[in-house]
Order: structure tokens, then C-alpha cells, then sequence
């Protein structure tokens, strides 16, 4: 009998002739391997590309995080001495005009970006720190600089300066860069005008956290809530459409297509009614802070988890299998994390991450959520309506998508 | 046709052509359904049977095909008559996962789909309970979750939700599939039983040839065409001696032994079919008396006949036969095309 070309005797005979049909075994198995992968062209996109999209986008930001970014503030000036006039910054002093020194130190410091002065002197502007509080409030200064009533006196006839600061406090981790940048503008102002290197910084803390509650505790709740929300609700939809096999079946009845992801849109969105009034119920017996209205509080969470709601419901419809909406869940994750704002402030990014970092649902939903906890802001503006507006969008294509799909049985 | 007979006809097929791009996949198919009948549609995978039963369940859109076809008396052509055609059909798919939700049980399951036809919850449960006890699903399990069931369970349970809002048409695709050959009876004899006891018309497409026993009306497709559409008894007797067949064991079979026997001088209707590598079926006419000649004319050229039987053909000879005698006419036709355009050239 002719010698077969495939040896039978595959464990037998020598280490190397049963290395080498192993390796033969190994090698069509890698090769089946490869075609069942083949199969799912979109997932394996997925995972070539989205390592290296993640390592690429951090090399971007942390490029960008070497940047300097000034902190916003306005200054109050109740320096009696001085008279500046706001149309034409004509100054009219008694004494040295200290207050016009300093505000030249603040323009020469990097660290400090000044985008408003009120002169409160002589009840010039008596609402001017009403004002400046007002725009602190709304996020478009991070701190107050005020000039006490005495200080081109005291300048003068040598004593220490005196400088009050108000920091927003509602971003705690922030409060040191805030006192740094001060410190540079009073370091140039010193070395400047030739004064006396002693001075007195006196900081108040705005919209800061009162004693009586949990500083740590309060201040985690201002990131975990709005991450936490917006991520249950996201994950928690992104399989509903995907592996549920017998919508096949159930589109052979008189339901529609639309019927079908409507009372997903509904379910889900009444677990999400129950998800955040137990979440806030809890977050509140354990000492949530909340400077604002509860009532907004619990809607602006509720519209950021129903952001999550239909990104889920959107990747749960454009999704073949259930693995491909996985690797697409992780991949919008990571992104929605990463552009937060979290890690790298989103104004010290590149403007094309700027831009989409502000597309993404947590880079409006979280603002919001500190704001009502620290600010006491209401839940109405412009990240409320972008969340309102982006979820639309995904919910008209998840409906787009799903009309267009074919389900066979 | 008379006025009755219009009543009666719950789906009208007449010149069905289902095309996808440039690919036509349903060649000018007609033929109707009784109401009442169980009829099966028989044919190897890719004749084209599950895109007919797509077309007449509305999943294939009116871009696709053309033709006169009527689903209780309503063109799933217009997408205003789906709703209406879906509300009187049910459906029966071969896998039982794409038909029920595993996690949970039989009756809640049949709420589930009660409630696309807008049923309410008591007279869902109240048809379930007894479509349950005609498929013997034993009351233990209906309340018990359904992945816990076995194969067959589900594949009842998978049939009675596809009765329950008492349509007037089910539609079972492959109802054998997946069941082991002992309860594939156990299936057909179900659906016989249901159809007798609920007079629902069924419309079965399978390549099970044991599901010609309950139907009563069979249909063999292949490549898209409907070669044959009549009962069982008219379709075997329409074999050469009423179907009856002799079945030899010979020594050594080949093609170059099939072929002497095709070579029988007695009679030019002689069919053969071979069955495994020693059996040959022989259909012929006048088979009473050629049968004693066609053996002394075997022997005679030298094949050694172990054994010998007869019987009657069963559908599934028929179906091999007709299947093998298209394939051959197509042969034929091809080389004629080929000698005709040789002569072109």
C-alpha cells in the first residue's frame, strides 16, 4: 500500500516529526482563526484602530497639557486713592497709583489673563463685586482680585500691600494654580516698582463647600455623579437592540420597527427616572451639598443620563453583533472619559479636540451638575439645551437605522 | 372558479418572480392554498422556498418581485395591507431562539406576543393553556423558565405562540430542524393534530421529506422553479406502474451496472434510483409483468442480485426522481445549446 502523504502516526516517531505535526495543526488553526475574524470586518477595525487612536489622542493631549493656561479674572479696586476713568483709562491719583502698577504687573504675568476691572472707589461702580460674583457664577472668571481701600497708602508710605483674593472654589483642585497666578502678578508688581517684598494675601473662598459638610466627600460627588449617571445609563442600553434575537419574530406581527425601539426608549427611560432618584437619594443622606435647587439637580441629571440612554440605544442599533457594540461602547467611552475634561482641561487642548470634546454629552453634562452643586445655578442654559439637542440627534438616527435594517427569521 | 372556491383560497400565488439585483431567484411560481389544507413546500437548500414564504409574510419589499400573490385575500405588495396580512398569520421559525425569549416562561412569553396583536392577557392565557394541553407541554414547565425546557418542549411552546392569536394561516419554516429522528414525528403528528382540531391552514416549507405523511398537498421546488404542486397519492401514482418499485441488492454496484439495467429492451420507462452503495430501486410500466424478465435480464449480464423486495414508492422516491429527471433534462438542454452554438460559430 502506497505511503499516505498525511502520516497517520502523529504521535508516534521522533520528538521533532511530532513538533512539526503540531505545528502544522497550529498553523491551519491560526489560519481558521483568521478567516472566522475576517467575518466581522468592523470589529476587527475596531480593535486594530482603537489603541493606537487612544495612545495618539493622549500624545495630543499631553502635548497640549505643557501649555500655560491663564487664569480668568477681574479685579475690584476700592483703592480711594485712585480715579480711573473707563472710557479713556485716565488716572487721577493723590498718591503713587499703585492700583495701575499692579494692573500693568497683571497684564505681564502669564499666569493671569484680566478680562475686567471695575473701578468700586468713590461708589463708582457700587454693584461692581455683585457683578464680578455674577460672572464667576456663570464661569467666565475663575477668581475675584480686589484692592482694599488703603492700598497706593500703605504702598506709599511703606507698609505692606494688602490683596484680597476670591477663588472659585467649586473646583477645588484648582484653588492652588489660582493663588500661584496671583503670586506671580504681586512678584512682578514687587520687583517692578522697587517695594517692599512683604505683602498680605488674604484669600476668601467663593462658592466653596460650608464646614459643616464633607469636603472630600462633596467634592468627589461633583465628578461621580455626572460620570456615574451618564455611564450606568450608557451601558446599560448598549445591548438591548443588539441581542435581542427575536425582534426578528416580533417584526412578523403587526408591531413596527419603531414601535419596538419606542418602549425600549420608554423602559429605559423610567429605569433611568428610578436610577437617579435613588442616586441622589443616597448621595444626599450621606451629606450631598447641594447649593442650588434639588429639583434641577435631579433633571440635569436626568438629562445627562438620558444623553447616555441614547448613545447606548444608537450603538445598540448601528451594531451587527453583540461584540461589535462592545468595541464600540469601549470606544465611545474612552473618548466621552478622555475629552471630559478630566484629565486635561478642555480649553488647554488643541481646537480640533476642543471641538469635539465639546460635542460629547459629559463635557456639558458635568459643568452643569457642578454648577447647581456649588453655584447654586439653575439647570436652564446652553449645556442643558446641547444635551437635549445631541440626544435628539442620536435617537432620530437610531430610528433612521433601525427602519433601514433588515431582520430576517 | 366558482364564487365558493374564491372564499376558500386564503393564498393566491400566480407568476411569482422574486429577483435581488441581477440574481433572479423565483422563476414564474404560481399555485394556492385552501383554506384548511396543510401544504408542504419540498426542495434542497437554495431552491427558493424560504424566499416565497418571505414574499407572502411581507419581509421581502414589492421592489423585489412581481407577480399576483394574495395572503388572506390582501397583496403583501402594499405596505398598507402588512399590518392586517401580520394580524392573520402566524409564524413558525426553525430556530426556537429567534421566536422566544428564553429568560422567561412559556405563558409570559405568550404574553409577550399576545400583546402585538393587541389580545388581552386573560384570553391569551386562557388560548395558551389549551394550545399546551393539545401539544402535551406538561403544566409543570409553564411557569418555569423556558430555557429549562427541552428541544422539543421549545419547539411546541415555539408552535403554540405562533397560533395564538388564531390565525387564519401558520407558516412553519423547516418545523423539523434541529429535532432528533425520533420526535420529528412526534412534531408532524402535532401539527396534523392541530390542524384537524383548529382547522388553521398550515404552509410548511422543508427539506424533511417525512413531512409529505401530514400534508396535504405537496410542492417540489428547485432553482427557484415549482416543478410539482399536487397531492401525495396523485404525485406517486403518476410514477411509472402506479409507483411501485423493486428494490435490488447487487454485488459490486456501479454506474457501469446501473446503466445495463437502464438498458432493459422490455421497456422504454424504466426509472433507477440508487440507494446507499448496494441497493437500486427500478421503477418500470406493466411492473407485474416485466419484473420476472428484468431479473433473468440482470443475470444474464452478469449482476450477482443478493436480495430482492418491493413496495410502493414513498414521496421521498418521488422527490428523488423528479429532482434527478430535471437535472437530466437540463443536461440535455445544455449540450443541445452547446452543439447549437458550436454549429454557430
Amino acid at each position: 500500500m502506497a505511503k499516505s502523504k498525511t502520516n497517520n502516526n502523529w504521535n508516534s516517531g521522533t520528538f521533532f516529526n511530532r513538533l512539526k505535526y503540531s505545528l502544522w495543526r497550529i498553523v491551519r488553526q491560526v489560519k481558521k482563526e483568521f478567516q472566522l475574524l475576517k467575518i466581522d470586518k468592523m470589529n476587527l477595525v475596531i480593535a486594530l484602530l482603537m489603541p493606537p487612536g487612544i495612545i495618539m489622542l493622549f500624545a495630543f493631549m499631553s502635548t497640549s497639557a505643557s501649555v500655560t493656561i491663564p487664569v480668568k479674572v477681574s479685579i475690584v479696586s476700592y483703592d480711594s486713592n485712585t480715579f480711573v476713568n473707563q472710557n479713556n483709562y485716565s488716572i487721577t491719583t493723590k498718591w503713587d497709583n499703585y492700583t495701575e502698577k499692579y494692573l500693568d504687573a497683571v497684564e505681564e504675568s502669564e499666569l493671569l489673563e484680566l478680562i475686567e476691572f471695575y473701578d468700586a472707589s468713590e461708589a463708582e461702580d457700587e454693584y461692581a463685586m455683585e457683578t464680578a460674583r455674577n460672572e464667576m457664577r456663570d464661569g467666565n472668571i475663575e477668581c475675584i482680585i480686589v484692592i482694599p481701600v488703603e492700598f497706593s497708602e500703605l504702598l506709599s508710605t511703606g507698609y505692606p500691600g494688602i490683596i484680597e483674593l476670591i477663588p472659585d472654589a467649586s473646583d477645588a483642585v484648582s484653588i492652588q494654580d489660582k493663588l500661584n497666578a496671583v503670586q506671580d502678578s504681586i512678584k512682578i508688581f514687587v520687583e517692578e516698582n522697587d517695594l517692599d517684598p512683604e505683602y498680605i494675601l488674604m484669600q476668601h473662598e467663593e462658592f466653596s463647600i460650608p464646614s459643616k459638610y464633607n469636603f472630600r466627600y462633596n467634592y468627589n460627588m461633583t465628578i461621580l455623579l455626572p460620570f456615574m449617571t451618564f455611564g450606568i445609563s450608557f451601558v446599560l442600553t448598549i445591548l438591548v437592540v443588539v441581542q435581542e434575537k427575536p425582534i426578528a419574530r416580533l417584526l412578523l406581527t403587526p408591531v413596527q420597527k419603531t414601535e419596538i425601539l419606542i418602549s425600549k426608549y420608554i423602559v429605559y427611560s423610567i429605569v433611568l427616572a428610578l436610577q437617579v432618584f435613588l442616586v441622589l437619594s443616597v448621595a444626599i443622606a450621606n451629606g450631598l451639598y447641594i447649593a442650588g435647587n434639588v429639583i434641577d439637580l435631579y433633571l440635569s441629571l436626568y438629562m445627562l443620563g438620558f444623553a447616555g440612554v441614547s448613545l447606548g440605544m444608537f450603538i445598540s442599533t448601528v451594531s451587527n453583533t453583540k461584540t461589535e457594540a462592545n468595541q464600540l461602547y469601549f470606544a465611545f467611552f474612552i473618548l466621552i472619559i478622555l475629552l471630559s475634561g478630566m484629565f486635561v482641561p478642555i480649553d488647554a487642548m488643541p481646537d480640533y479636540l476642543q471641538n469635539i470634546a465639546y460635542m460629547l454629552p459629559l463635557s456639558h453634562g458635568a459643568p452643569i451638575i457642578k454648577g447647581i452643586l456649588s453655584k447654586g445655578k439653575s439647570f436652564i442654559g446652553f449645556d442643558f439645551f446641547w444635551l437635549l439637542g445631541i440626544s435628539t440627534v442620536l435617537i432620530i438616527i437610531s430610528f433612521l437605522v433601525m427602519n433601514r435594517k433588515r431582520y430576517e427569521v | 372558479m366558482s364564487t365558493t372556491d374564491v372564499k376558500e383560497v386564503v393564498v393566491k400565488v400566480e407568476n411569482l418572480e422574486v429577483s435581488f439585483g441581477e440574481k433572479k431567484i423565483i422563476h414564474n411560481v404560481s399555485f394556492n392554498v385552501k383554506r384548511g389544507e396543510i401544504i408542504g413546500f419540498f426542495g434542497i437548500s437554495g431552491a427558493g422556498k424560504t424566499t416565497i414564504i418571505r414574499v407572502l409574510t411581507c419581509q421581502i419589499s414589492q421592489q423585489n418581485w412581481t407577480g399576483n400573490v394574495h395572503v388572506t385575500n390582501l397583496n403583501p405588495g402594499s405596505k398598507k395591507n402588512h399590518s392586517k396580512i401580520l394580524s392573520n398569520i402566524g409564524y413558525v421559525p426553525q430556530l426556537e431562539e429567534l421566536n422566544l425569549y428564553y429568560d422567561i416562561t412559556p405563558l409570559k412569553n405568550v404574553e409577550v406576543f399576545a400583546s402585538c396583536y393587541a389580545m388581552k392577557k386573560k384570553e391569551a392565557i386562557s388560548i395558551a393553556k389549551e394550545l399546551f394541553s393539545i401539544l402535551d407541554i406538561p403544566e409543570d414547565t409553564w411557569n418555569k423558565p423556558l430555557k429549562k425546557m427541552s428541544g422539543g418542549e421549545k419547539k411546541r411552546v415555539s408552535m403554540a405562540i405562533g397560533l395564538i392569536h388564531k390565525p387564519d394561516i401558520l407558516f412553519l419554516d423547516e418545523p423539523t430542524t434541529g429535532v432528533d429522528a425520533a420526535k420529528r414525528y412526534d412534531v408532524l403528528s402535532y401539527l396534523k393534530k392541530l390542524n384537524r382540531r383548529l382547522g388553521t391552514t398550515m404552509f410548511l416549507i422543508t427539506h424533511d421529506m417525512e413531512a409529505a405523511l401530514i400534508v396535504d398537498r405537496a410542492a417540489i421546488l428547485r432553482d427557484g422553479k415549482l416543478l410539482e404542486f399536487d397531492s401525495n397519492i396523485n404525485l406517486i401514482t403518476s410514477l411509472p406502474s402506479n409507483g411501485h418499485v423493486a428494490r435490488f441488492s447487487i454485488e459490486n454496484l456501479n454506474e457501469d451496472k446501473i446503466n445495463i439495467v437502464k438498458r432493459f429492451p422490455d421497456t422504454t420507462n424504466i426509472k433507477t434510483i440508487r440507494v446507499g452503495n448496494e441497493a437500486l430501486e427500478v421503477l418500470m410500466d406493466d411492473f407485474e409483468k416485466n419484473l420476472s424478465k428484468l431479473i433473468r435480464f440482470m443475470m444474464e449480464n452478469g449482476l450477482k442480485i443478493n436480495a430482492m423486495s418491493r413496495d410502493v414508492a414513498a414521496f421521498r422516491r418521488y422527490f428523488q426522481l423528479r429532482i434527478q429527471e430535471e437535472e437530466e433534462n437540463e443536461r440535455l438542454l445544455r449540450i443541445q445549446q452547446e452543439s447549437i452554438e458550436g454549429v454557430e460559430i
